[in-house]
């Protein structure tokens, strides 16, 4: 019988976490304040952050030990298995082995827990008693209402209206987590309160959503505010991703020629792939890809350039089609297109040459994904559905250059909570193709009586 | 009917999975979602299906054109220094 699994007993479970600053080739800029213009300092994030993350958020240390009551939570579901997709590879018909890391297995079911099980154990190490964070489809605030339910600490999230009203299922298992999920706007800071005077009926955004949630922390001395993403120490929890697939793998005498996640913000594609990282720096030959969202079909049929032009730390992953960015007026190009929800250690390491931003459009990634769910059967969440559409063309240019590849990818979430996403994919709503001149005047008379900005 | 029921309703063919939000939304959201300003990925995520960029200059005056194209999206460490400060200001005042 052919093995599927890789599965590391408990014991296994590594006991610290990677830091990838410390193996960085170069330096990474510090960031600087917006008003004093000075390098940030552990005072300036104090009001949100507990000092012994904020010590983290600036560690230099390769290695940094994960907390026994941490661990003891991390055993509720990992380690994870490292799973080997033979029904997908079968269908791709390609010179591929396709591994995959299923953090689908936490119970919110994502990688989010990872951080959030350390961010909430810090905080109650550090006294607080209650965590504010913001939330869109509710990924992020599901996986901190189970940590802070774990530790005993309050929590509400501010989930922007237009999902509140959207995803039931993710606020309901905050509310049986015990979270506070108010829908945003809201009445209860005064960011959401004007916005509120202004427009009633605003169906939110993030941008209000993580102000009311940092007006909520900053106002009360027993409060942070918790963030799923992005910044350095989330990155380095989820490290212990990866830093089981490098054992797992090694049990079965493998290594990946591609290392491949989905990345957003770039926690869960770094959780995989730093510790890879940590070898490809030091010599070894591979390539580690980040896929991203866009909806521009053209972008990944072609040659990509990126814009390095900018100062660091603000380096875009939005790669620009070397035929197809000419429509971009000029200042968009140089600032408002550019993506900077971009984890930093991720930007440094694109801008770098280490890792590779691809870009993937919708209707691609779900037609990715409902060939995984028909193969391996589990339903992957949308935003894993990216990194699938990136194996597939991997295992596409193995089969065109006729090379056999090992490809590991994050598996980030299944999207049994996200049916809603196929739903409209299936049936067509989400928009499928480049309309016609016909298409677009009926589209845009269905919005002419709407309120412009 | 609330501005999101109306949106719902008339984005008829207009509607995608917005990546920062992780949920389906329709174009008319994208129009508003800086308040009174378009979402920052409008164009990237739209202009694919159709020309969301001439469609913004002929919809928004000269000056939220300028105002749109000149937003630069700060990293977000800075972002979260600005919003600390509203905040203690905003504490602060009460």
């Amino acid at each position: 019988m052919e093995q599927t699994k890789v599965v590391l007993a408990d014991n296994e479970i590594p006991r610290q976490w990677y830091n990838i600053l410390s193996d960085m080739p170069t330096p990474m800029s510090p960031p600087l304040h917006p008003g004093t213009g000075k390098p940030v300092g552990p005072e300036d994030l104090a009001p949100v952050f507990p000092m012994n993350l904020i010590e983290q958020e600036v560690a230099t240390d390769r290695w940094i030990n994960i907390p026994e009551p941490v661990l003891e939570k991390y055993l509720l579901w990992r380690p994870t298995p490292l799973c080997r997709a033979r029904n997908f590879e079968k269908i791709l018909d390609a010179p591929v082995k396709i591994y995959y890391k299923y953090e689908g297995s936490s119970p919110p079911g994502s990688h989010k827990p990872n951080t959030a099980i350390a961010q909430a154990y810090y905080n109650k190490a550090f006294g607080i008693k209650r965590l504010s964070t913001e939330t869109g489809a509710g990924q992020w605030g599901s996986a901190l209402s189970m940590a802070c339910a774990m530790f005993g600490l309050e929590c509400r999230v501010f989930m922007v209206r237009i999902s509140y009203d959207q995803k039931p299922y993710r606020r309901l298992m905050m509310a049986t987590w015990g979270t506070e999920c108010i829908p945003s706007p809201s009445d209860r800071t005064r960011a959401g309160r004007k916005i509120l005077a202004e427009n009633p009926d605003s169906p939110g955004s993030l941008g209000i959503a993580i102000s009311e949630a940092i007006e909520d922390a900053v106002g009360n001395k027993d409060s942070r505010y918790s963030l799923g993403s992005v910044l350095n120490h989330v990155l380095l929890h989820q490290t212990v991703i990866g830093l089981e697939a490098h054992k797992q793998l090694a049990q079965i005498g493998e290594y990946p020629d591609v290392v491949m996640g989905c990345a957003g913000g770039g926690s869960n594609f770094a959780g995989l792939s730093l510790p890879f990282v940590r070898d490809k720096i030091h010599g070894k030959k591979m390539s580690v890809v980040a896929a991203e969202p866009a909806s521009c079909p053209t972008l990944t049929r072609g040659p990509f350039a990126y814009d390095f032009g900018d100062t660091a730390m603000t380096t875009p992953l939005l790669p620009m089609h070397t035929l197809g960015h000419d429509f971009l007026p000029e200042p968009i190009h140089a600032g408002g297109l550019r993506y900077h929800g971009m984890a930093p250690i991720v930007s440094h390491l694109v801008k770098e040459g280490i890792v590779e931003a691809r870009a993937y459009d919708q209707i691609e990634t779900f037609a990715a994904g409902v060939k995984w769910a028909r193969s391996e059967g589990v339903i992957p969440a949308p935003e894993t559905n990216h990194v699938i559409a990136a194996v597939v063309q991997e295992a596409e240019r193995a089969k065109q250059e006729g090379k056999q590849k090992v490809i590991l990818f994050n598996f980030s979430g299944h999207g049994i909570i996200d049916l809603s996403a196929y739903d409209a994919f299936l049936s067509g709503k989400l928009t499928q193709h480049r309309l016609t001149d016909e298409e677009i005047a009926r589209a845009l008379k269905s919005i002419e009586g709407f309120p412009k900005p | 009917m609330s501005d999101m029921e109306q949106c719902s309703k008339t984005s008829e063919g207009l509607w995608m999975r917005c990546p920062r939000l992780g949920g389906e939304t329709p174009f008319t959201y994208c129009l508003h979602e800086a308040g009174e300003l378009p979402c920052h990925r409008i164009i990237v995520c739209w202009q694919t299906f159709f020309p969301v960029e001439a469609y913004l200059r002929k919809m928004l005056s000269p000056q939220k054109w300028e105002e749109f194209t000149d937003r630069k999206p700060k990293e977000k460490i800075a972002s979260l220094l600005e919003l600390i400060e509203e905040a203690k200001s905003k504490w602060d005042e009460e």
